[in-house]
C-alpha cells in the first residue's frame, strides 16, 4: 500500500469482535483491516501495535457497511454480503463462510449496499442499498424473504427499533420510513421541519433508541420521539451528519468537520473534541467488552482515532 | 580484619559462629576501627597489664586506664542495644502505617466503584429529564386541554341552538304547507263545483229550447 494510496484512503465503516478485543475496519479499496484491541490499548504497547494484525480484500468495491453477530463479521461490498468466521479472522484465515447477493431487477447495475443492520426478533439481516429497496435476509438459510419498496432514491442507512421490531430507514430522497408488521409503509416528512436546502434532503444517519430517533444528513440532525411522530430537538451544527449514537445521556455524532460532537437531548452542542481525520465517516462504541471501552470514529484518512475517555483522543491506529 | 579471622578459626574448634554474623559484622566494621579495635587493644593491654614488672603505681594507672577503655565498650554496646531497640520499633510503626494505608486503598477503591455506580445513576437520570423537557416542550405549543374544552362546549350550545331553531322553522314550514293545501283543494273543489253548476245550467238551457223550438 504506496503513500498515495494511505493519502487518499477512507474508512467508512468499523465493527467490533463479540469479544470486544478486536476491531474490523473497512476502506474504500474494499480492505477489511482488523486491529488488536487489546495489543493497542496495553500499557506497553509501541507503534506497531497500531497497525492491523491482519488486512485483506474482502470485495471489489468500497467496504461501505461491517456488522458483527455472535460470532460472524458480515461485510457488504459490492452488491454483496460476505460472512467471515471471528475465530478464524484472528487466526489470519481470510476464507469467506458465504457471499450470497439481494435479488437485484436489473443484472446489469450492480448497486452498492449502503448499509445493513440486523434485526434480534426474527433474526434476519436488513439491507438498504441502492436499488432503493430494503431487502430483508433470514439469518439461518440466508433466503432473501421481504423487499421492502418505498423510497424513492437510494437507501442511505436502516436501523432496527428493538422494542416495535420496526425497520427506520433514511434515504437520498429526504424521507423516513418507518416500517413494521402493524403500521405497514409509514413515511416520516423530515424535510420541512429542520431543512437546510444549501445542503440538499438527503438523510444519511437514522439511529434510534426505540422511543427516540436521531436524523440527519443534509436536513440538521434532530431529536424526534417516535410514538408522537413530532421533533423535539434540532441541533446546531454546522456540517451534515454522517453517524450518530447515542451513549448515556449523551448524543455523540460525526459529520463533516474534523470533530466529534457531543450534544445533550435538550438541543446544545455541549463539546466538539478534533480528531485526525478531516471528515468523519464512521463512530462505534465498544459495549462487547467491559475492559476496552472505547470509541473509535474513522474517516477521509488512513488513521482511526482510538478515544479511551471520551474528552480526548488517545491514540490512532493505521492502516 | 586479623582479629576476625582469628575468631573464625576459634569459631571452627569453639562454636560453628554463623555466615550471617560474619558479614554482618564485616559490613558494619570491617576496617577493624572503632569498637573492634578498642578490644583488641583491651586484650593486648591486659595481657602486658598481667605479664607487666612494672611498679604498682604504674600497675594501677594502667588499671584504671583499662577500665575505662571497659566502660566505653559497654557504654557503646548499650548506644548500640538502644538503637537496635528504636530500629524494632520503627519496623513496628511502618508495618502498622503500612496496613494502614493497605486498608484505605481497599476502601478508596470501593468507594470509587460506589461512586461510579452514583455516577450511571445520575447520568440515567439526567437522560429521563431531558427527554421530559424535550416532550414538554413540544407539548407546551399546543393548547391547553380546559381551553380547548370550553371551546367544545361552547360549540356544542351553539350547535343545539342552531338545531333547535332549524327544528322550529321546519315545523313551521309544514305548517304552511298543510294551510296552503288546504287552501288549494278547497279552491279547486269550489272551481270545481262552479264548473258543475256551469255545465249543468248550460244543459238546461239547451235542453229547453229545442222543446221550444219543436212546437
Amino acid at each position: 500500500m504506496g503513500p498515495v494510496e494511505l493519502l487518499h484512503m477512507s474508512v467508512f465503516s468499523q465493527s467490533f469482535s463479540p469479544c470486544g478485543r478486536f476491531l474490523a475496519a473497512g476502506n474504500n479499496y474494499g480492505e477489511i483491516a482488523v486491529f488488536s484491541l487489546s495489543a493497542a490499548l496495553s500499557p506497553d504497547s509501541t507503534a506497531l501495535n497500531q497497525k492491523p494484525v491482519l488486512t485483506f480484500t474482502a470485495h471489489e468495491g468500497p467496504v461501505f457497511s461491517l456488522l458483527s453477530t455472535d460470532c460472524h463479521l458480515l461485510s457488504a461490498g459490492n452488491g454483496e454480503i460476505s460472512a467471515w468466521s471471528w475465530s478464524e479472522l484472528t487466526k489470519k484465515n481470510v476464507k469467506p463462510l458465504w457471499t450470497r447477493r439481494p435479488n437485484y431487477k436489473s443484472s446489469l447495475e450492480i448497486p452498492e449496499i449502503n448499509s445493513m443492520t440486523i434485526n434480534s426478533r426474527d433474526n434476519s439481516l436488513v439491507v438498504g442499498g441502492g436499488d432503493n429497496n430494503i431487502h430483508v435476509m433470514d439469518l439461518e438459510n440466508g433466503v432473501f424473504k421481504t423487499v421492502l419498496q418505498g423510497h424513492s432514491d437510494y437507501v442511505h442507512c436502516v436501523t432496527v427499533r428493538e422494542r416495535e421490531a420496526e425497520i427506520l430507514s433514511g434515504g437520498e430522497d429526504g424521507a423516513v420510513r418507518v416500517w413494521g408488521e402493524f403500521t405497514g409503509n409509514m413515511g416520516l416528512c423530515v424535510f420541512q421541519v429542520c431543512a437546510r436546502p444549501q445542503y440538499g434532503k438527503w438523510i444519511s444517519c437514522v439511529t434510534t433508541d426505540s422511543d427516540w430517533m436521531l436524523c440527519g444528513g443534509g436536513p440538521s440532525l434532530s431529536l424526534w420521539h417516535l410514538r408522537s411522530l413530532s421533533p423535539t430537538s434540532i441541533f446546531n451544527l454546522s456540517g451534515c451528519q454522517r453517524q450518530a449514537a447515542f451513549h448515556q445521556d449523551l448524543i455523540l455524532t460525526v459529520g463533516e468537520g474534523a470533530f466529534v460532537s457531543h450534544c445533550l437531548l435538550g438541543g446544545e452542542v455541549k463539546a466538539q473534541i478534533p480528531c485526525t481525520p478531516q471528515s468523519l465517516n464512521t463512530l462505534q462504541l465498544n459495549n462487547n467488552s467491559t475492559e476496552h471501552r472505547v470509541l473509535t470514529v474513522g474517516g477521509s484518512s488512513d488513521h482511526i482515532d482510538v478515544f479511551t475517555n471520551l474528552s480526548y483522543r488517545a491514540f490512532s491506529l493505521r492502516f | 580484619m586479623y582479629s576476625l579471622y582469628l575468631l573464625y578459626l576459634n569459631g571452627c574448634y569453639f562454636a560453628r559462629i554463623p555466615d550471617e554474623v560474619i558479614r554482618k559484622r564485616l559490613l558494619i566494621d570491617g576496617d577493624g576501627a572503632g569498637d573492634d579495635r578498642r578490644i583488641n587493644l583491651l586484650l593486648k593491654s591486659f595481657t602486658k597489664w598481667c605479664n607487666s614488672p612494672g611498679t604498682p603505681e604504674e600497675g594501677f594507672t594502667q588499671y584504671q586506664r583499662m577500665l575505662g577503655i571497659l566502660a566505653q565498650c559497654e557504654f557503646s554496646m548499650g548506644k548500640t542495644l538502644m538503637v537496635y531497640d528504636m530500629n524494632l520499633r520503627e519496623m513496628e510503626n511502618y508495618e502498622k502505617i503500612y496496613s494502614n494505608i493497605e486498608q484505605n486503598i481497599a476502601s478508596a477503591h470501593e468507594k470509587i466503584a460506589e461512586c461510579k455506580k452514583e455516577i450511571q445513576r445520575a447520568k440515567r437520570i439526567r437522560k429521563n429529564r431531558q427527554e421530559y423537557d424535550a416532550l414538554a416542550k413540544v407539548i407546551q405549543q399546543h393548547p391547553d386541554r380546559h381551553e380547548t374544552l370550553k371551546q367544545l362546549e361552547a360549540l356544542d350550545k351553539e350547535l343545539q341552538q342552531l338545531s333547535h331553531i332549524k327544528e322550529n322553522v321546519d315545523a313551521k314550514l309544514e305548517l304552511r304547507k298543510k294551510q296552503f293545501h288546504v287552501l288549494l283543494s278547497t279552491i279547486q273543489e269550489l272551481q270545481q263545483t262552479l264548473e258543475n253548476d256551469e255545465k249543468s245550467d248550460n244543459d238546461d238551457n239547451s235542453q229547453e229550447s229545442p222543446a221550444e223550438n219543436g212546437e
